[in-house]
């Protein structure tokens, strides 16, 4: 692992955007340190105010700073995208961990089912779900975690179908070992390459559906500030105030490009295709 | 390219459309209090008999199983309901709504293709030159801005460059062609410049998979013009991952039109759900979502048959 890690490091592009999104994470967890205002204080006499020392993304039409209310979106845009994909990736290695090992009827059934959801477009599947349920933080986590399930689910069988027919396993079953036991000590300890990489890059997508669950305000309703939802509001002012829509959408972008270009630099490494 | 074929994928394609029925009738029920609660509101004058009777009207006093069997048998005869809001057939307000969304659609298709095509086959011939890298730099960006974003970057400078050019205020085609195409141009640019990232990134790769095999060398060797070697040996077989892409990509086509039809005010299908989310009207809701995924059910089936026109190496049993 240690070689792994020290390989992924020697490509600067990754260190670059892991430092990216390692600072970008400190904001997120510590947003009192770097902003000036609360997201929420309104001022009258700032209103609209283009970006400035004082403000430096601007304000809002309430006078609010745009920073603080992006540092503060931040937070709860990654707090959402996170949880739902740590959700998605437990149900589904389970699921996907069964189909492929038990095989027959559980795959059937399961597989079945992960095609069922796939005809769903993801956003549609998610804005369904929260469109029904109301849009509190752990509908919004369930509704976008429920759309990558099948994802882990199928990706993790794939790979247990292989892993399931090598020597070590059947040695394990020829010793006595549950079945239980061999699923999730010998085989979920070897696709810990697939998992990480299938991590990486659906937390980007993630956070893209968070985001735009957000834009058309069925993420955490205001004032509440999310990423997608200031873009969504600052459309009303995109021409006489863009930096309301523009700066937050950087932000966005930002991250996920961030996320996308790990999980490629990941997936070079761990990939044994690539080696 | 047998009639047979596309009769059998239909028959299979069955139990996943009944899923996605079961699933959305389910999800429906799941939602605390139901269609009757939803309609009278706060304001609730009803007697106790009335709303038992509104209770039969709309079968939910029967078991569960017989409601589904009805959901499917009016699913099955389009019957789709009335909305809750504006009562009228949700089926009517579907077909109003649907060509605004295919329009987006086809248009941004067009942008992507020709945009991510020449852009991914470009990359791959002339492969770890400035310009690669460029592709690949503008692809990645691509696939991670948010559509939403784009779109706006896209409306400021148009509303600064072009003065008077109509970026707001649909029209049908069949109305004002001029005005329609110039109101669509951005949302579909949007859409598309989204799109054709990842369409560039597929040819690229898939463009040098080919360009590596022996034929083509063969093909040089014999001295076959390069234009004729790219064009018609490379192309034609680097296409078949290409339009597997163009089919994984409808979903997130018709996901996109959601947030592209709302910011550009487009009275499409997205624009329709999202008016059906925010008033909580139920059967809009349900029978949207539906139509979207029998949709992409259906697509689905029709790029696995132009796999056949593009290899014939493909056959379909």
């Amino acid at each position: 692992m240690n070689r792994t890690v020290r390989k992924f490091l020697r490509n600067p592009l990754n260190l670059i955007f892991l430092t990216i999104l390692f600072l970008i994470l400190i904001v997120a967890i510590f947003p009192g340190i770097f902003t000036r205002y609360t997201p929420y204080s309104m001022d009258y006499n700032a209103i609209l105010e283009k970006p400035s020392l004082n403000h430096l993304f601007g304000t809002d039409q309430f006078g609010r700073d745009i920073f603080s209310r992006c540092v503060y979106g931040l937070q709860k845009s990654v707090v959402i995208a996170f949880s739902s994909i740590l959700f998605a990736s437990f149900i589904g290695t389970i699921l996907g961990l069964i189909a492929g090992y038990y095989g027959g009827a559980w795959d059937l059934i399961i597989m079945r089912i992960c095609d069922g959801f796939f005809a769903f477009p993801s956003l549609i599947l998610a804005l369904f779900i929260v469109a029904l349920f109301g849009s509190t933080l752990l509908n919004l986590i369930i509704a976008i975690g429920v759309v990558y399930v099948p994802i882990f689910a199928r990706t993790v069988r794939g790979a247990t179908l292989s892993i399931r027919e090598t020597l070590f396993v059947k040695a394990s079953k020829v010793i006595g070992k549950s079945n239980t036991k061999i699923m999730f000590n010998d085989i979920l300890l070897n696709l810990s390459s697939v998992l990480i990489v299938t991590f990486t890059t659906n937390l980007s997508t993630a956070f893209l559906t968070e985001a735009s669950l957000g834009f058309l305000g069925l993420s955490v309703p205001p004032p509440e500030p999310t990423l997608g939802g200031l873009v969504g509001q600052g459309t009303a002012f995109l021409l006489s105030a863009p930096w309301i829509t523009l700066f937050p959408g950087f932000v966005i972008a930002i991250i996920v490009l961030s996320l996308n270009i790990l999980g490629d630099g990941l997936r070079d490494i761990l990939d044994p295709k690539n080696k | 390219m047998s009639f047979g074929y596309l009769i059998r994928r239909i028959i299979t394609s069955i139990p996943t459309i009944l899923f996605v029925a079961f699933l959305v009738f389910i999800v429906m029920h799941l939602v605390p209090g139901d269609v009757v609660d939803m309609m009278l509101g706060t304001q609730n004058y009803l007697t106790q008999e009335q709303i038992q009777e509104l209770y039969r009207q709309y079968g939910l006093d029967k078991p569960l199983i017989v409601q589904f069997g009805i959901w499917l048998k009016n699913l099955a005869a389009l019957d789709f309901g009335t909305s809750l809001r504006t009562g009228k057939k949700v089926i009517d307000l579907i077909f109003d709504r649907f060509p605004v969304t295919l329009e987006l659609s086809v248009l941004s298709m067009f942008f992507a293709t020709i945009i991510g095509i020449p852009l991914g086959i470009t990359a791959a011939i002339k492969r770890n030159s400035f310009l690669d890298g460029l592709v690949r730099v503008i692809g990645l960006i691509g696939l991670s801005s948010p559509s939403f974003w784009v779109g706006a970057i896209l409306i400021v400078i148009f509303a600064g460059l072009f003065e008077g050019f109509n970026i707001f205020g649909y029209v049908p085609l069949t109305e004002n062609p001029l005005k329609n195409l110039q109101v669509m141009f951005l949302p579909s640019l949007t859409l598309g410049l989204m799109l054709s990232a990842q369409i560039m990134r597929m040819t690229r790769s898939s463009m040098l998979d080919v360009l590596q095999q022996e034929y083509i060398k063969t093909a040089k060797a014999k001295g076959v013009s390069y234009s004729k070697v790219i064009g018609k040996h490379a192309l034609k077989n680097a296409l078949i991952p290409i339009i597997t892409l163009f089919g994984i990509q409808l979903g997130y086509l018709l996901a996109g039109t959601i947030v592209i039809e709302n910011m550009f005010a487009l009275p499409g299908l997205g624009r329709l759900l999202l008016q059906a989310v925010n008033e909580r009207d139920y059967p809009v809701i349900q029978f949207v979502v539906m139509f979207i995924a029998f949709l992409i059910v259906a697509l689905n089936i029709i790029v696995d048959f132009i796999y056949t026109l593009v290899d014939p190496r493909v056959e379909l049993r």
